[in-house]
């Protein structure tokens, strides 16, 4: 917990001072008597900094942490991959459009979370966006984004 | 009668939006009985739905889900000593034991029937005293709506924060958060480094997604399964009789009223009522010595407590604009993503709307009676229910949730950058909940503070003056001194080796 606090209030307070030196820039549109738009981000700069200092107060009045016991087989590195392919995905969303993104990313995400069944996997990850992507567009009225979906069509149509 | 109360009765009793409670129970049970899947990550997946119905279809889905999710929890609670959401923890003292006894069925009975007493307890509260509290809401001014939202954050800050210093800097961060678009009174971009998605601000329910939905899908990699087997025993009568419901009476009374009143307070949430609830039913008890081997009273008493808070939060969400707990606050952004601003107003100007979300939420406690009790047998085979299928889906539902929101890529990015601070917050055991509500509230908050301020030329003493105002800033010292001092008891308690 203490070597937590102390990081934490580090890093809020560089984030206070960050934020403070934007508020220093900007634009100054006070009216007589009326606080500006930079009035409540002062008090917000003010409040985080005296309680980030005061964390890391906290932390270091605080007993050393105890030696943390054997960590679990992986350790954080699951949480990194799903958040990397995770990236993957929404990086090729506009390009790929909805379903083409979301097959792949549907099985790979089976397979993380421990299904090992090819059928399973194949038919869930094809069913699933699909059966969404037609819900959202047909039921609800919500185009989801087709990318290269959209790009196919034009061409075909273009072609005929 | 007043008229406006028969057209929100009607407008609730409407065939299409009792069919979508009914959907919002149905989905509400499900979501709270899997452990691990949170009511608000039920609330993530219809939400994109709750863009495109009319509000009140909108409302009557979301209450559903909010209501008998509370209920679902307690199955897993009961069959397998994994509570499906936070608030049935104190359920599973009880229930369990009762399971494993062979009596899961009556345990199961007697959790859904004394939810729906304490959400019908709830219900009454609700309808009797929101439009009351309303009335007397509507005679506040700009310093004393500051100084009310001031109060509903450091409330929130002390309840739901371990550490009072985290907790109030989960809010702020919120708050910070807020300050990004354009700012409230006189439309300056503020650190928007001139991007035009930025100019609008971040959406909070953008960021509430990523908040709960990505920490979620992460801590679910690691989780070991849990076994299910719980779930397949023979249940036999599910019905209460008449004579175990008179022998829960006073337990459902209690667990009503604590609840219904938590509730009320903002940050308090079920766990706590149904903690409280279970203590003081047990002092209640001709037979004390029960309670944690299998005692009906101990179930009884926090269900009906849990659900009493479902009614309690919706009071200060409905009249006050101030969400008692995260589901109440996401309610708060689907009704303003239909254009709809809770407080005191909207029983003014939409007072036939209030009203109907009143009764939407008595239907929904009548649908989480019949639906529990009828489809238990069935709904409990939803727990086993590989992950490897859930998970994958939630994530596209978070994908399309940012998405559909605006429409924008931004968005979805946005989510993922929330997920990361969800995530880092988690790590770093810095509460989430405040800084949801400094989302919710952030804008309101630097609204009434610069209206006081440029009403009072500059003058601070107006905060004071006001005897609203007076009142609600005195509770917030009182709130973050009683905080304070119970963190300091406790830690000079812990460094004693006095178990807290």
């Amino acid at each position: 917990m203490r070597n937590k606090n102390i990081t934490a209030g580090i890093f809020l307070t560089a984030l206070g001072l960050a934020y403070g030196y934007l508020t220093a820039g900007l634009p100054e549109r006070s009216l007589p008597n009326m606080p500006g738009p930079s009035f409540f981000p002062w008090v917000l700069t003010f409040c985080l900094l005296v309680l980030s200092v005061s964390l890391v107060v906290q932390g270091l009045r605080m007993a050393e942490d105890a030696p943390k016991p054997a960590g679990k087989a992986g350790g954080s590195f699951p949480a990194v991959v799903f958040l990397g392919v995770f990236a993957i995905y929404l990086a090729l969303l506009p390009f790929l459009g909805f379903l083409p993104a979301s097959i792949p990313f549907f099985a790979v995400l089976m397979v993380m979370y421990g299904e090992t069944r090819k059928l399973w996997v194949a038919s869930f990850s094809f069913g699933v966006p699909i059966f969404l992507f037609l819900l959202f567009r047909n039921v609800f009225d919500i185009p989801l984004p087709r990318g290269s979906l959209s790009l196919v069509e034009s061409a075909l149509s273009v072609l005929s | 009668m007043n008229p406006d109360i028969l057209q929100g009765l009607s407008q609730a009793s409407l065939p299409i939006n009792l069919l979508a409670t009914a959907i919002g129970v149905l989905l509400g049970l499900i979501v709270g009985m899997i452990p691990g899947l949170t009511i608000s990550s039920g609330i993530i997946i219809v939400l994109p739905l709750t863009f495109v119905l009319e509000p009140d279809l909108s409302i009557a889905l979301l209450l559903g889900l909010y209501v008998s999710g509370m209920t679902g929890g307690s199955f897993s609670a009961i069959l397998l000593n994994i509570p499906g959401t936070p608030s049935a923890s104190a359920t599973a003292i009880d229930g369990y034991p009762m399971a494993q006894r062979g009596e899961a069925g009556q345990a199961l009975g007697i959790s859904i029937t004394a939810g729906f007493l304490g959400g019908m307890f709830s219900f009454l509260c609700l309808y009797l005293i929101a439009p009351l509290l309303a009335e007397v809401a509507l005679q506040f001014h700009a310093a004393d709506l500051f100084s009310l939202v001031f109060f509903g954050l450091t409330i929130i800050c002390s309840f739901a924060a371990k550490s009072l210093v985290k907790g109030l800097l989960s809010a702020i961060i919120g708050l910070l958060i807020v300050t990004v678009g354009q700012d409230p009174v006189m439309g300056t971009a503020r650190y928007t480094f001139g991007d035009v998605n930025i100019l609008s601000g971040i959406h909070f329910l953008t960021a509430l997604i990523g908040l709960f939905a990505i920490p979620q899908l992460v801590g679910s990699l690691t989780d070991t399964g849990v076994s299910t087997a719980g779930a397949r025993q023979h249940f036999g009568s599910i019905l209460p009789k008449w004579e175990t419901l008179k022998k829960i009476r006073r337990s459902v009374s209690i667990g009503s009223s604590i609840g219904a009143f938590l509730g009320i307070l903002p940050g308090v949430g079920g766990p706590i009522a149904a903690f409280i609830s279970y203590d003081y039913a047990k002092k209640a008890s001709k037979k004390p010595e029960d309670f944690g081997h299998g005692s009906i009273e101990g179930i009884a008493a926090p269900e009906s407590a849990n659900n009493a808070v479902t009614g309690g939060a919706l009071i200060p969400m409905m009249t006050l604009g101030i969400p008692g707990d995260p589901v109440t606050a996401i309610l708060i952004g689907a009704l303003l993503v239909h254009g709809l601003a809770p407080g005191p107003l909207l029983f003014i100007e939409r007072a036939d709307f209030a009203y109907g979300v009143i009764f939407s939420f008595f239907w929904a406690n009548i649908f989480n009676l019949i639906i529990a009790l009828s489809g238990l047998r069935m709904l409990v085979k939803v727990l086993a229910t590989p992950k490897a299928m859930l998970m994958p889906a939630i994530a596209l539902f978070c994908v399309i949730g940012s998405y559909a929101l605006r429409n924008s890529f931004f968005d979805v990015y946005v989510m993922l950058f929330f997920g990361l601070i969800g995530l880092a917050m988690k790590k770093l055991n810095m509460p989430v909940v405040p800084m949801l509500l400094g989302l919710v509230l952030g804008k309101q908050l630097e609204e009434h503070l610069r209206v006081a301020l440029t009403s009072s030329k500059g003058d601070i003493s107006i905060f004071f003056t006001s005897p609203f105002s007076l009142l609600f800033l005195s509770l917030s010292a009182i709130s973050i001194v009683w905080a304070f001092v119970a963190e300091h008891r406790k830690k000079s308690n812990l460094s004693k080796g006095v178990a807290p």
